[in-house]
């Protein structure tokens, strides 16, 4: 018994050291690879608040693209609505918010929006803005969000072709926010550079038709089943100020339904 | 009191990488964590046990900015459990480590070798353990290599100003 103390006093400091690196690790595996608690994370009032405040003093500096930005979508979305499908309208619904944060230069890029949980945002919920799909939430916090971009190495997308019902997997192969990749595209299929890419519909998150992107280029190497499709995004992260959070009012009973099949 | 100016200097510093060096965006590999200057510089005095709570507080601090809970915190909890070492490794006379270490106690060459040592180790944990995976082990690796380059001639930079 005593040799047992004389051991655990000489490395005690060894002990600690194991102790806290594991605790870490325990937070690491418990968090990886998003931050799902909200209080420890961007989407915690105070630190979002800062983020805020750098951006009020940033967001000065480009107004005047902002505000051109602005004018087209106003023009896209006057057009939108009288083309809209009116049952459509009743089931989805949009909050605007405005981006406080966010990172594009990472292999785990998030972001930070004003909206949380007293706007009626959930986790979930698919995030646009006027170009095309911006990500999926991921934590919310009563007055912020923090976002999942599809410029996320962990981030998947249904996605399909406009001309043709192919479906394919959209995801991000971490190096540059521009561009994304679509997999799980057979190799039969014709897929050429300019072909438009836009979400199926098959998952709740988001409506059909949200325009993602277009075909930059396409590889089938000798022997490959699949395509290796690289697709140009419409959306242009480095300069994504404000958001719509698309809010499906049948997201609860399409997921219920999709849990009790389990 | 010298505790309150220990203190106001850590949160200073804090600032500045949460405000600034957290915003860089250097061709994506830049990533200079130079709060760590507030862990390597602390004196010997504490027991060793201490020393690497602090690491876990200052680590999580900076977690709750990042979004990245855990991983600055198990950066600084390796650097300060290893720190004692690697000094008794590089500097014969210890007497002055109860003071803060810097270039004026410690030497410039030590203080050069002791940042040089530990600075990438904790660049390299906080970068892997971000990536969670072997594939992006290259850039891991070129990610450590410029933010730990940078980091270590912030503080050594800042120490010959400040200690001359």
């Amino acid at each position: 018994m005593q040799t047992l103390f004389k051991i655990l006093a000489r490395y005690s400091n060894f002990l600690v050291f194991l102790a806290l690196e594991v605790a870490a690790f325990l937070l690491i595996g418990y968090n990886n690879p998003y931050p799902r608690s909200s209080i420890l994370s961007t989407a915690n009032d105070a630190v979002a608040w800062q983020h805020e405040q750098i951006n009020e003093i940033t967001g000065y500096f480009n107004l005047r693209s902002q505000n051109e930005l602005l004018a087209e979508e106003n023009a896209a979305l006057r057009n939108q609505i009288s083309a809209m499908d009116s049952a459509e309208q009743v089931q989805m619904h949009y909050t605007s918010a405005k981006v406080v944060q966010m990172t594009t230069h990472e292999l785990h890029n998030y972001l930070t929006i004003n909206k949380g949980s007293k706007d009626g945002i959930q986790r979930g919920q698919g995030v646009r803005n006027g170009d095309g799909v911006v990500g999926i939430i991921r934590t919310v916090g009563r007055n912020y969000s923090v976002v999942l971009p599809i410029i996320n190495t962990q981030t998947n997308l249904s996605c399909r072709f406009a001309k043709n019902d192919y479906i394919g997997t959209l995801q991000w192969d971490g190096t540059d926010s521009r561009f994304a990749n679509l997999t799980d595209v057979a190799a039969h299929m014709v897929v050429n550079p300019g072909d438009t890419i836009i979400t199926s519909g098959l998952s709740p998150v988001f409506p059909e038709g949200i325009p993602v992107g277009i075909v930059e280029n396409s590889v089938l190497k000798e022997g490959d089943s699949y395509h290796t499709i690289r697709v140009r995004l419409h959306t242009n992260f480095k300069r994504l100020k404000y958001v719509e959070v698309v809010q499906n009012a049948h997201q609860t009973e399409l997921e219920e339904l999709a849990n009790g099949l389990d | 009191m010298d505790w309150t100016k220990q203190l106001g200097r850590y949160v200073v510093v804090m600032l500045l990488q949460v405000l600034l060096f957290n915003q860089l965006q250097l061709f994506g590999v830049c990533h200079p964590y130079i709060y760590v200057m507030c862990l390597l510089m602390m004196p010997i005095t504490l027991p060793h046990s201490v020393d690497m709570v602090i690491g876990a507080v200052i680590g999580l601090i900076m977690d709750v900015f990042c979004n990245s809970l855990g991983i600055h915190a198990a950066g600084c909890i390796l650097i300060m459990f290893l720190r004692p070492y690697v000094l008794g490794m590089i500097i014969n006379d210890k007497e002055r480590l109860n003071e803060q270490i810097n270039q004026h106690t410690i030497g410039m060459e030590a203080m050069i070798k002791y940042v040089a040592i530990l600075v990438p180790i904790h660049h390299l944990t906080v970068f892997a353990l971000g990536a969670w995976s072997w594939a992006h082990i290259g850039f891991v690796m070129l990610e450590t290599v410029v933010s730990s380059l940078i980091t270590i001639a912030i503080i050594i930079g800042y120490n010959s100003l400040r200690y001359r």
